[in-house]
């Protein structure tokens, strides 16, 4: 089995305060920011590790996971964090954010997939910074590959991958066969949401992303990280996706306090006009 | 937001703008590692503080282990916990690749482990003792205790303790009297009842492994006939574990640390207990000793690190908490303002972040003197290292327990009558605060020692060291443009110390050890608040550059060292004219009041 995660590092969401949009608009200014990898690809990497292990044995892997990121060489440290999780090896398309858009970074992918010829192409459902949700999409359709977005379970078969997707109103199963290119929902990291056909059934994860211990953070450092430019995956490297203008969301108004619980019945139906 | 329990920025200030911890992977032991490693190792100890260790913190102080049918039994959620931290590396990180360690720098795996404790300091217990009882066989034990015992300690497999005091033995080491016969197979049979022995008994792992102090048969009295032993809880015969006769005789009900389990621990009742000696026989407080610097310095990071969650939950809970009106221009029906607004709120913070801050710089610097001590490359580097961390180890152990302990007072204060409640959580952390005044030597204990030991070692050269390494970190102030009049308060303290230690220095010679030591407890004081007034001279010097950067998001973080290090200059500095003054007059009343006087 082999796996390729893409994987994108966003400014972290605890930081939004800091996030500053200069007057006329025209970009997000990103100085001081943290970053952080991206919640749901985090998410996608578990996943692919659940997938080429067997759960009660997990310093055995079976198969091979390779990460990859689009984005100045800053973003290594990212690669080298998912190394140490337990990834096999890493890709850095070099790239800056502004040179990017998810059509972009899907076609790079495309090229990737070429190269590498994964089972499985695993990503998060969005990042939590646009937020645009595409470039699984998007890969999938340039691949004319099977896909399942938003996953919360999967179970390995001989030939493909069960995935319970979250849907309104519930989970929608869909039998896949290889290769396809799954998304990644939050729910993807409970406790028995993947299985690979090594792990029994009974075998229950820790809640959430592994942690890497010390001995695979020094391993890390030793594992092959090759660099690519962007120009190399793709011939035409113009963005289809142009932004016009950035601006912060509206402060919050100051709430108020109602006295009892007639007043804000009263406040609902009349004010606010929701009942 | 949830408290951080550790502000990540101020750990990673001092490691990257203060101390330079990068300059330590120059150092041949520490070249595999780099500025990533340490990012990543700290990242995940952060991580798993706050998301797996925090949430069981109070679980674990209200339902605390229980003594039935011989047995300790602690929290179910601890057996969930405890691998999770083997998992990270934690017992092992600091050791040498050949006993299964990653030769992290030790000032790396306290800052990282800090987070660990401020989360959850019971759980960490277990660990941190492990690895102390580990280190020991390490040192000084055969090749046999190592693959027998080190090594499933080092993984995780077996936990450790330290079992040294005895009800008539606790601060007197030398009191020891476990009993141990040496028989004809080698092994020695022990019998005698350790108390306080924490971690002593849990059920969690298979085995637990106790390092006891004994005394062998015919061995001379005093400091210099104890010995060290490998008493494990069970013992191999052959390939198989046997019971080893170590009877759990007692389990203390504590007023902190409630998720560890302190036990009274009795040897041979069946005449059965064997021990194995850990290197030469009469060494064990000498032994004891070569490890006691990093065992001091843990409990210092305990103390700082009890001492941040209190302050960040304070801070929190001020911005939060509405409740009064300014004194200016009070309107009335104006709403209430946060207490963070009040000036004496306000002082009740700065003074714990000066203190919690102060404390983990002066534990960052002592700990990087601890990797260079042990494995600068120069010899004459490792000497001048060693030298100047004895002198420092008494300061950075009782510092951040006894000033912390006053900085989770204030955290309760803060909170108003709520933090009199146990629906808070300050008050939990001000109990487990209290016992790192008392473990790993008392606060009186450590005056003694860094007045009648450290400062007067080698013909004060740990003293010399010290000024001089103040002396560099000033002029690195005055370049930086930190306020002179800052420099030369700390400049002047520095001297009163070096006049006084010479005068009381003086009163030793002459044959008078009690006149000397009798404000023993002033010396370390005025000594704690020099130290640490040397803390904020570097941060504030660390700060001015940071401002030179002129990066904005990062003015309000910078600015608040400096304002720390006023607080810290101006209230607490001008304390030493007094302290020094009671040190040299040799202020009487207490030892001559009689005992009925009381
Ligand atoms: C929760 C807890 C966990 C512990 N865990 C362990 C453990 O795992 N292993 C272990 O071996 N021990 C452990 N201890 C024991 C601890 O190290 C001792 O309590 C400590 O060394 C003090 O000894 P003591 O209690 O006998 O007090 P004492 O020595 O009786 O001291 C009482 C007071 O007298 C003062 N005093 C004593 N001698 C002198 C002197 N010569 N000059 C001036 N003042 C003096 C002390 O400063 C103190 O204020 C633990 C204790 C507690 C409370």
């Amino acid at each position: 089995m082999k796996i390729l995660v893409a994987l994108k590092r966003v400014a972290d969401p605890d930081n939004a305060n800091k996030v500053k949009i200069p007057a006329d608009g025209s970009t997000i200014d990103t100085a001081g920011l943290e970053f952080k990898p991206n919640p749901f690809d985090e998410y996608a990497l578990e996943t692919a590790l659940r997938l080429t292990e067997d759960g009660t044995k997990p310093k055995v892997r079976d198969g091979e996971v390779i990460v990859v990121t689009f984005g100045p060489a800053d973003t290594e440290s990212t690669l080298r964090a998912a190394l140490a999780t337990g990834a096999d090896r890493a890709i850095r398309v070099d790239a800056n954010d502004d040179q990017l858009d998810g059509l972009l970074v899907a076609k790079g992918l495309k090229t990737l997939v070429a190269e590498e010829k994964p089972d499985i192409v695993l990503m998060g459902k969005q990042a939590v910074d646009g937020d645009t949700n595409q470039v699984g999409q998007a890969l999938a359709e340039l691949l004319d590959w099977p896909m399942a977005t938003f996953a919360a379970t999967i179970e390995e078969q001989e030939d493909g991958l069960v995935v319970g997707r979250e849907v309104d109103g519930g989970v929608l199963e869909l039998s896949i066969k290889y290769p396809a290119v799954v998304t990644v929902d939050l729910r993807i990291v409970s406790p028995s949401s993947v299985y690979s056909t090594k792990t029994d059934r009974s075998f229950k994860y820790n809640e959430g992303v592994r942690f890497s211990p010390l001995p695979a953070i020094m391993q890390a450092r030793r594992k092959p990280l090759d660099t690519k430019s962007l120009a190399d995956l793709v011939d035409d490297t113009g963005l289809k996706i142009n932004y016009l203008r950035f601006e912060a969301p509206p402060a919050r108004l100051a709430g108020v306090k109602v006295a009892d619980a007639a007043e804000l019945v009263d406040k609902l139906k009349n004010e606010a006009k929701v009942l | 937001m949830e408290n951080r329990l550790i502000d990540d920025r101020h750990i990673d200030f001092l490691l990257y703008e203060v101390v330079d911890a990068e300059s330590l992977c120059e150092l041949s032991y520490f070249s595999d590692h780099g500025r990533d490693t340490f990012s990543l190792y700290l990242q995940q100890a952060r991580k798993l503080a706050r998301e797996v260790l925090y949430p069981t913190y109070r679980t674990l102080d209200l339902e605390p282990p229980e003594l039935k049918d011989g047995a300790v039994r602690v929290h179910p959620e601890l057996e969930k916990i405890l691998p999770r931290m083997v998992d990270l590396g934690v017992v092992s990180a600091t050791r040498p690749y050949e006993v299964g360690g990653q030769q992290l720098p030790f000032l790396i795996f306290g800052m990282a482990n800090a987070y660990l404790m401020a989360a959850n300091l019971a759980a960490y217990g277990y660990l941190g003792l492990t690895t102390g009882a580990a280190r020991l066989i390490e040192s000084f034990g055969s090749e046999d205790l190592k693959s027998q015992y080190m090594k499933r300690m080092y993984s995780g497999e077996w936990t450790g303790t330290m079992a040294l005091t005895e009800p008539q033995a606790g601060s007197s080491l030398a009191d020891v009297a476990t009993r141990a016969v040496l028989t004809d197979e080698g092994h020695y049979l022990l019998s005698g009842t350790k108390i306080f022995l924490s971690g002593g008994d849990h059920g969690i792992t298979d085995n637990i492994v106790h390092m006891a102090l004994a005394r062998i048969e015919g061995a001379p009295a005093g400091i210099k006939g104890v010995s060290l032993f490998v008493v494990p809880k069970k013992r191999f015969d052959g390939e198989d574990l046997v019971d080893n006769d170590c009877v759990v005789s007692g389990l203390f009900h504590k007023i902190g640390w409630r998720g560890l389990p302190s036990i009274s621990l009795t040897f041979g009742d069946r005449g059965d207990c064997r021990g194995y000696l850990v290197g030469e026989a009469h060494q064990g407080i000498r032994y004891m000793f070569q490890m006691m610097n990093e065992a001091r310095l843990m409990v210092g990071l305990n103390g700082a690190s009890t001492a941040s969650a209190g302050y960040l939950e304070a801070l929190r809970y001020a911005q939060d908490r509405p409740q009064g009106r300014r004194l200016k221009g009070r309107e009335p029906g104006a709403p209430q303002v946060p207490i963070i607004e009040h000036a004496d709120v306000r002082r009740m913070l700065l003074r714990q972040k000066a203190i919690v801050e102060g404390g983990f710089a002066l534990l960052a610097k002592a700990s990087a003197l601890q990797d260079r001590g042990e494995h600068a490359d120069d010899e004459r580097e490792r000497e001048r290292a060693s030298l100047l961390l004895d002198l420092l180890t008494p300061i950075a152990k009782s510092f951040p327990a006894e000033w912390g302990f006053e900085a989770n007072t204030l955290s309760v204060q803060v909170h108003g009558g709520y933090g009199y409640t146990s629906e808070y959580l300050p008050e939990a952390w001000w109990r487990d605060q209290k016992l790192n005044s008392i473990h790993e030597g008392t606060t009186g204990i450590h005056g003694l020692d860094l007045l009648g030991r450290k400062v007067m070692m080698k013909g004060g050269q740990p003293l010399m060291l010290l000024g001089e390494a103040i002396a560099e970190s000033v002029a690195a102030a005055h370049e930086a443009g930190v306020e002179g009049a800052w420099c030369e308060a700390l400049q002047a303290a520095v001297a009163t110390v070096g006049e006084l230690t010479a005068h009381l220095g003086g009163l030793g010679m002459a044959g008078d050890p009690e006149g000397m030591l009798l404000h023993s407890d002033d010396y370390l004081s005025l000594l704690s608040i020099v130290v640490v007034a040397w803390q904020w001279v570097d941060m504030a010097a660390a700060a001015k550059r940071g401002l030179a950067r002129g990066e904005d998001t990062e003015r309000a973080f910078y600015e608040g060292k400096l304002y720390a290090a006023q607080y810290w200059i101006a209230t607490e500095l001008p304390k030493t004219t007094v302290l020094a003054e009671l040190c040299r007059t040799g202020e009487d009343s207490y030892v001559r009041i009689d005992a009925l006087s009381f």
